[in-house]
């Protein structure tokens, strides 16, 4: 548990090195802002319409594979640690979860939730 | 005497290269769970062949509703057969964490016929509707797995996985129809409160597991029959359990719909496609009953008085909530909801009797239960499309769904045979006499008055009468009403008319031979009590 503490002032030190390497620019910059300059960039037009726009369901289906992907690995940690002691049955308890995620993977799959064109 | 079960055959070692347990797995554990891991396998396989045959360019993306369909009933099918055939009757298996006797048994063949009935009574309703999606049939598959887990669960953390199994596979389904407002509501809906539910169950079972130092039911039960030092002498931490206990009983009633917990029910049921709220009437309810009967008189026997007081209260307002609310209700599907509300708390008052009798009571309404609900939503299912008659001389006919209770008008006239068989379960569910309803009835009223619940009993039978109205209210449209505009039926397909020939038959013939239902609960139940 000790050697989280490190981390911890690791982070402060990097928390504060931010906050000045962002100050820093405000303290020695000329800040003059128009109204050209605080619009919007749409590379030099106007913008021409509305900024809303229909959302692409795409990076929803991947974010949720991305869980259920994530998930898998939370539980092949402990497996992968432990395999001289689990044995054969360990082994094959963790395949039998592994195929069931596989079968998923191949259902997204050839449902096209990994097509992007 | 507490309900253990002392056929242990699976010690708990703590050795897993354990060669006795090996032996173990492989002879009796892995065999007694062939029945649901040949549903697991059977699903897979569906999902596999769904999503290779219906992407595939060289078939035309054919439509494949009706082959996952008849897959799914014929698995489901097996399965009965399988269950029926296991060697293995009375057992507890995998560590403690499954458990196998009559009582599992029984109500996994129920869960299963509850299953496949509900697919073959909706095969023409998702045909004209439109639901072309195999996920739907996949997903009753999944859910009737986790639900013959959560029938032979024996430990709180398998039986909370197997709940959420069961609950994420109705979230899915209740939201099918992405084309409508209703469905995705009635999803959201169901999620949002079936989440809020479980959360307020796993709170519970943690609280117990906090106080106790245990999550398996017949180890609680221990603790509390002998005490263990801190539980004897220690006052708040029995309070612990009882607050541990309240907040399982609450996420139950949740799940059953019961009353001051029913609020998402009605809109469910409504908004849901009509194939799939079938199967939430019909089905998850055997299940989650069957935990609770489990908790309840293995796990809670000794805290009988806080629990059965709770279940009286919630029974009482099921009741009296599900005979008044109905009263006002114009559209079927709500009338079914707020009806089954009602039957929730005539099923409550069987599980807080606390006697064997209890059990059996809770068994035979069960059965009865279910083979009337099947009744009904086939009705309400196969002929939801009906033709105006008017608009019979444009090209295109003009297609109203049968949603209120009035569209039922002049059935009499124009489908006699339907209008007997809706009479006939209407008089069934209301109790009348020498139909199947009636035993259901009077057998829940006798184990309650042998249980000294005079009040639940008093309750019941006048929310009963109360109830009548509405059953009888449909009967009264169907042969006395005239319609404001003429509908006729599409007709009806062969699957569905034999469930309600299945069905129709037990309601009306069941009172010439009771004896093998009777005995049959009454041996399930007291195989549950050694």
């Amino acid at each position: 548990m000790v050697e989280f503490v490190a981390i911890l002032i690791y982070f402060v030190i990097a928390l504060a090195l931010a906050g000045i390497i962002l100050g820093l620019s405000f303290v020695f910059a000329k800040q003059k802002a128009d109204p050209e300059k605080i619009s919007a960039y749409e590379c030099g037009f106007d913008p021409f319409d509305d900024a809303r726009s229909r959302f692409d369901i795409q990076f929803y289906l991947v974010a949720i594979l991305f869980i259920i992907f994530d998930l898998e690995v939370a539980f092949l940690f402990p497996w992968a640690l432990t395999l001289s002691k689990i044995g054969l049955f360990g082994f094959w308890s963790m395949m039998i979860f592994l195929i069931i995620l596989t079968i998923g993977f191949v259902y997204e799959w050839k449902k096209g939730a990994l097509d992007w064109s | 005497m507490p309900l253990i079960f002392h056929d242990v055959i699976v010690q708990p070692s703590t050795n897993y290269l354990d060669y006795n347990y090996y032996t173990s797995l492989f002879e009796n554990d892995l065999k007694a769970v062939i029945p649901e891991s040949f549903l697991l396998i059977a699903s897979l396989i569906v999902l596999l062949y769904g999503v290779f045959l219906s992407n595939s360019k060289d078939k035309n993306y054919p439509i494949l509703v009706v082959n996952a369909s008849i897959i799914s009933i014929l698995s489901l099918l097996f399965t009965i057969i399988l269950l029926w055939n296991n060697p293995i009757s009375r057992a507890t298996i995998f560590y403690n964490n499954l458990l196998i006797d009559d009582l599992a048994l029984f109500l996994k063949i129920l869960i299963l016929l509850g299953g496949l009935f509900s697919i073959a009574m909706s095969l023409q309703y998702i045909q004209n509707e439109g639901l072309n999606q195999f996920e739907l049939q996949l997903l009753i598959l999944l859910s009737s797995v986790s639900m013959l887990f959560l029938v032979s669960a024996a430990d709180f953390i398998t039986m909370y996985l197997a709940i959420e199994l069961q609950s994420l596979a109705f979230y899915v389904m209740a939201g099918v129809k992405r084309d409508s407002e209703f469905s995705t509501e009635a999803g959201l809906k169901y999620f949002l409160l079936g989440a809020f539910s479980s959360g307020i169950l796993l709170f519970g079972l943690a609280l117990l597991y906090g106080f106790t130092g245990t999550t398996h039911f017949s180890e609680v039960s221990k603790i509390f029959i002998c005490g263990s030092d801190s539980l004897r002498f220690g006052f708040s931490s029995l309070r612990g359990c009882e607050l541990g206990m309240v907040f399982i009983l609450v996420g139950f009633l949740f799940k059953l719909t019961a009353v001051p917990f029913h609020m998402w029910a009605p809109d469910v049921y409504e908004g849901a496609p009509t194939s799939v709220t079938a199967f939430f009437a019909i089905v998850p309810k055997v299940s989650v009953l069957a935990v609770l009967l489990r908790l309840c008189y293995q796990g809670f026997y000794d805290f009988m008085v806080p629990w059965q007081k709770m279940l009286i209260l919630s029974s009482i307002a099921s009741m009296v909530l599900g005979s008044l609310a109905a009263l006002s209700q114009n559209k079927i599907k709500r009338l079914l909801a707020w009806s089954s509300i009602g039957h929730v708390g005539y099923l409550l008052i069987a599980i807080s009797c606390g006697t064997v009798e209890g059990i059996q009571a809770i068994l035979i309404y069960l059965v009865i239960y279910l083979v009337m609900t099947i009744a009904l939503f086939a009705v309400v299912l196969c002929p939801l499309r009906r033709e105006k008659i008017s608009s019979l001389n444009s090209d295109k006919l003009e297609i109203s769904r049968l949603k209120y209770l009035t569209d039922f008008a002049l059935l009499s006239k124009t489908n006699p045979v339907i209008a007997i068989t809706i009479m006939i379960t209407m008089f069934s569910i209301a109790g009348i006499p020498p139909l199947a309803g009636f035993y259901s009835k009077a057998y829940l009223m006798f184990a309650a008055m042998s249980a000294s619940q005079y009040l639940l009993a008093v309750v019941a039978i006048l929310t009963s009468v109360i109830s009548c109205f509405y059953y009888i209210r449909i009967v009264k449209i169907i042969y006395f009403e005239k319609p404001t505009t003429l509908l006729t039926f599409i007709q009806i397909s062969k699957e569905s008319s034999l469930v309600l020939a299945v069905t129709f038959t037990f309601i009306l013939f069941f009172c010439l031979n009771p004896a093998p239902l009777f005995l049959a609960t009454h041996k399930t139940a007291l195989a549950f009590c050694f």
